[in-house]
């Protein structure tokens, strides 16, 4: 018997099932399914996926993330990448010759790297490597933050829903898998597309998002 | 005797309740509960890393909970900060959210609660502690259940559900406050205490009618947790 249907709501200790069915996010007791997590439930032939409506970001082995420097040691940066632990980049890990000691000189506290995660401890820690020459240091400051969980819907289906969002303002933008947002380009276009991103922060759940996003895009523009 | 309360309730009828969630936003998760004139807000931060280091725990993670009452919430002026009476609360509440989060899935990290009442009038620490469990919840913890809090008690001779502070200093008779909590979907109780002189008898009358309260306490919870999403849905 499952009690739930496809895309409900659920809280947490609501019963799914007691089919012994659960998969991501549930969990079992006395032979019946739970909730663990306030989230949108998600029924596939293989059991049912519980997938948080709110939550923090937990490293993953191989995700691109973005990350502020937040201490210089003389062999390695701490960097703040939105997890629940700071995470360490050594300077051996970097795609440029650092100097010990000097690692000011190259990337200084409060500036921005994408990097990628390659070591994920027990405890949820992780160390990240800027090895590879799609990583590196980030120039502008214009960061916007959303939950990790949203990610999905800031992305759309193979990309459509932030490729849409590049196009319609010619920003350039780089999504870390932990939340962070980056986006470069003019001014104006730049308001846009941050207004853009923050309204998928509020309106996540909502159907057609799409559609609602190229227009809120077209009203920004009208106004500029 | 007590043969009808002050403010015309049915002996086993709760106050008028409202609850919400999300309402800080440099929160990770935050809620309001308020029953009658009792109101309580909690927000939650966290997980993050343990400080200070030793309470730290390698395989699981911790809860670390403040209760305080708010200068204004109480008719005399209650001091800032903790006190006695502050701390136990706290530690009850940090005890009840104990079974409710699942710690294992989180090691070496911890969840900072903080919940604080703008109005008392009786029943604060039932209601922190349902605020504090939507406020779990709201911030994405994985959790076995919410928890759902309500007072119980006998006032004279009659046993009734949530106590007011009129109530609860009765004199003819004596009133008897029993705080219960309550893990609704698995009928566990995490919060049992009691102030003053019950039977044996009458304490289980007590329960059973804490517990029939606090289911809708619960579903009450569970329409306030669900309505921002759904809200936001029809937009």
């Amino acid at each position: 018997m499952i009690n739930v249907k496809n895309f409900d709501i659920v809280t947490p200790g609501e019963l799914l099932s007691d089919e012994r069915n659960g998969r991501e996010g549930t969990y079992e007791e006395n032979e019946k399914v739970y909730s663990q997590f306030l989230g949108m439930v998600q029924i596939s032939d293989r059991g049912i996926n519980v997938n948080p409506l709110a939550g923090n970001y937990y490293p993953k082995e191989g995700d691109d993330i973005i990350g502020e420097v937040t201490e210089v040691s003389a062999k390695y940066w701490v960097v703040d990448i939105n997890a629940p632990f700071y995470t360490r980049l050594d300077m051996r890990d970097v795609n440029f010759r650092a100097e010990e000691g000097e690692l000011d000189r190259y990337i200084d506290i409060g500036e921005l790297v994408y990097a990628r995660v390659f070591r994920v401890y027990t405890n949820n820690a992780a160390d990240i490597s800027m090895r590879g020459t799609r990583y590196g240091k980030l120039e502008s400051k214009m960061v916007s933050k959303i939950d990790p969980v949203k990610l999905p819907r800031l992305i759309g289906k193979e990309g459509a829903m932030i490729n849409m969002i590049k196009d319609e303002t010619k920003c350039d933008i780089v999504i870390g898998q932990n939340g962070v947002v980056w986006v470069d380009g003019e001014d104006n276009n730049r308001a846009a597309a941050l207004s853009a991103i923050k309204f998928i922060d509020e309106h996540y759940v909502d159907s057609d998002l799409a559609e609602k996003v190229r227009r809120l895009l077209e009203d920004v523009r009208g106004k500029i | 005797m007590y043969e009808e309360r002050f403010d015309k309730r049915k002996f086993d009828e709760l106050r008028p309740m409202e609850a919400e969630t999300g309402i800080i936003p440099n929160a990770k998760g935050s809620a309001r509960f308020k029953i009658g004139n009792t109101e309580a807000i909690a927000a939650v931060y966290g997980p993050e890393e343990v400080k200070p280091r030793h309470i730290e725990k390698v395989n699981k993670g911790i809860i670390v909970c403040k209760y305080d009452m708010l200068p204004f919430s109480v008719p005399d002026r209650a001091k800032p900060g903790m006190d006695r009476r502050d701390i136990e609360i706290s530690q009850v509440i940090t005890n009840a959210l104990n079974r409710a989060v699942i710690l294992e899935d989180m090691p070496r990290a911890m969840v900072n609660v903080r919940i604080y009442i703008t109005q008392a009038d009786a029943g604060t620490r039932c209601a922190s502690l349902t605020a504090a469990s939507m406020a779990c919840a709201d911030a994405g913890l994985p959790m076995r259940d919410l928890v759902a809090a309500v007072a119980a008690g006998k006032i004279g001779d009659s046993i009734c559900l949530d106590l007011t502070k009129e109530e609860e200093d009765f004199h003819e008779g004596g009133a008897t406050d029993v705080p219960i909590g309550i893990l609704p979907s698995k009928n566990e109780i995490v919060l049992l205490q009691l102030d003053g002189k019950v039977t044996r008898e009458e304490l289980k009358k007590v329960i059973e009618i804490g517990k029939k309260g606090a289911m809708e306490i619960y579903e009450l919870e569970k329409a306030a947790l669900k309505r921002r999403f759904l809200n936001e849905s029809k937009s």
